[in-house]
């Protein structure tokens, strides 16, 4: 065997043979590919139509979600959003099979990877939605119930149960994806304990003459003139 | 019932004939299921369908003006004149029963076409055969179990055509209201209550026209009514709060026209303070519609009603601050008939 066959020849045919023996991968790969993109496509055009007759559009406008995507500058349907997404989630799977079909180690632990992930992504979106609807529901609960009460500050009050719920969620779903474990838990601990800590010492100090006033009025009984209605 | 030697009412020197001595048979039970006024009624129609009784009477705990002849005049129209259902007539003060004057009363007199009084008076006589209906209906579980029971059985019967009377009982004086009902509740469970009706009956309150008077029993004569202290800036202010407050939660519910005069109405002093009829009309058929519709969560939607209602009986309150019983009654007869002519709009917009 002379050189020019070793250091040449050999290789270009295990190029070639590598290459032959790829091809029909690559060829079968491509195919599996395209078939998802028009199985994804025939998929979102489907489940476009679909929520769109059963009426989740009409729904969502009345839960909120056209509010909440609207505030995330989402203009979209709610009804085009979903299909979008179940097109989307149909290409990523017949991307990830068309990949696997390739047989190279690397891309496949690194599809593993991230197919181990996935699930928490899913449970991470999960958890900021619900926080999200919980944190509208109770905030507008909390902002209704203490104007009726009559307290000036009924707009901060709605705020602040919206936003603690929201941050809540939030720390869930980061704790969920597993960003910063203890980090996120002892932060949220030490914001929500100093917001508690903060309001309390506000009111102790600033609202120590009107705690002084409400006291002495319920001890003495020297109350607020109040309405003597039968609303029935 | 005693009976006397045939004298008159200014001679003192009768003799008595006949007294009653032996005692009249009486159950006493106390009431220990759910709590709520309307679940304890259901006990008393379930007593009632159990004795086979030809009428009963229901009436409220609290009541200081009661009088044994209320059991008379509630139970009489259905034993000797076969009505189905009578409900109480009072005298009350001008600005007590506010939920019924401005909202219950008149609303249901425009949609079910029969003018009852006091729908939500809480003092009723009714049949045997109406109490047996009242439970074959699965509303126990709702706010009919609670507040809402007055105005329950009162569209129950008047939607089904049941023989309905009123019966005049005279004053209405009440113990001090119990400090720990909330307002917001009460109006929540009341309202709730008419608006869930509308959903049961829309063919029922869709053909019915305009209102009619209804059979009234009883004697009518004047009677004294204790005071009522109002403190009308502090209403008002519960009012500007919600403007303030609820403005976007108001904006998903009303017309345009009445958010802007709400704002408007925001900017004007206790002296000036008004809300018209016929915004009080819009403002109570678009919360009919928005609660159908389930635009917002329900108790969100009828709990945010509360500022409006404050600011409307505040609005009431300064503009019959003058007025005698009579002038007010006429003031209310007007603002039912605006809700009576509005309803087309209502019936238009249900869908």
């Amino acid at each position: 065997m002379n050189i020019f066959e070793r250091l040449i020849a050999e290789p270009f045919e295990r190029f070639f043979e590598r290459t032959v023996e790829f091809l029909p991968l690559f060829f079968s790969a491509l195919l599996i590919f395209v078939l998802g993109l028009v199985v994804g496509l025939l998929l979102k055009w489907i489940f476009a139509r679909f929520f769109r007759a059963v009426g989740i559009d009409r729904l969502s406008e009345r839960s909120g979600t056209v509010e909440l995507l609207k505030k995330g500058g989402m203009q979209d349907s709610v009804s085009g959003i979903l299909a979008k997404m179940i097109g989307w989630i149909t290409i990523i799977m017949f991307t990830v099979i068309s990949m696997r079909t390739l047989e190279i180690p690397a891309v496949e632990n690194l599809l593993e990877s991230l197919l181990l992930y996935l699930p928490n992504v899913f449970v991470a979106i999960l958890i900021i939605l619900t926080g999200y609807f919980l944190a509208n529901f109770f905030g507008r609960t909390a902002l209704i119930a203490s104007v009726n009460a009559g307290l000036k500050l009924s707009g901060l009050v709605g705020r602040l149960v919206k936003l603690s719920i929201y941050l809540l969620a939030v720390t869930m779903a980061l704790e969920q994806l597993g960003i910063g474990r203890g980090t996120i838990v002892i932060a949220f601990a030490i914001i929500f304990g100093g917001v508690v800590l903060a309001l309390s010492l506000a009111f102790g100090l600033g609202g120590r003459d009107i705690a002084k006033e409400y006291l002495e009025q319920k001890l003495k009984g020297e109350e607020e003139k109040k309405d003597e209605f039968n609303h029935l | 019932m005693d009976i006397v030697q045939n004298t008159t009412i200014e001679d003192f020197k009768s003799i008595l004939l006949h007294h009653r001595v032996s005692p009249v048979f009486k159950i006493a039970t106390p009431y220990h299921g759910i709590p709520g006024k309307g679940s304890a009624f259901r006990m008393i129609f379930q007593i009632a369908k159990a004795l086979n009784v030809k009428a009963c009477a229901v009436v409220d705990s609290d009541l200081r003006s009661i009088t044994p002849e209320w059991i008379e005049l509630l139970v009489k129209p259905v034993i000797e004149d076969d009505f189905d259902y009578v409900a109480p007539l009072y005298h009350r003060h001008k600005y007590d029963g506010t939920i019924t004057n401005s909202i219950v009363y008149p609303l249901t007199r425009a949609l079910y076409g029969k003018r009852v009084r006091q729908p939500i008076g809480g003092d009723f006589g009714f049949s045997g055969k109406l109490a047996d209906y009242y439970l074959t209906k699965d509303v126990w579980d709702t706010d009919v179990a609670k507040y809402g029971i007055d105005i329950w059985m009162t569209t129950t019967a008047v939607a089904n055509k049941f023989k309905v009377c009123q019966a005049f009982l005279g004053a209405k004086i009440h113990d001090a209201k119990d400090p720990g009902a909330d307002l917001s509740s009460m109006l929540y469970q009341v309202v709730s209550a008419s608006f869930e009706l509308m959903n049961t009956y829309p063919d029922v309150w869709k053909s019915a026209k305009r209102s009619e008077s209804i059979t009234t029993l009883g004697f009518q004569y004047a009677v004294g009514l204790e005071p009522v202290a109002v403190n009308l800036e502090r209403m008002i202010e519960r009012f500007r709060l919600g403007v303030k407050e609820l403005r976007g939660l108001w904006e998903k519910v009303l017309p345009q026209e009445v958010m802007n005069f709400l704002n408007k109405a925001d900017a004007l002093t206790a002296h000036d303070f008004y809300i018209p009829d016929e915004i009080w009309v819009d403002i109570i058929y678009s919360y009919a519609l928005a609660f159908h519709s389930k635009v917002i969560n329900r108790e969100h939607l009828l709990k945010s009603l509360t500022p409006l209602y404050i600011g409307r009986t505040a609005s009431f309150v300064r503009e019959n601050w003058e007025s005698s019983a009579p002038e007010v009654e006429d003031r209310i007869e007007n603002l039912c008939s605006i809700f009576e002519d509005k309803k087309t709009f209502l019936a238009e917009n249900w869908e």
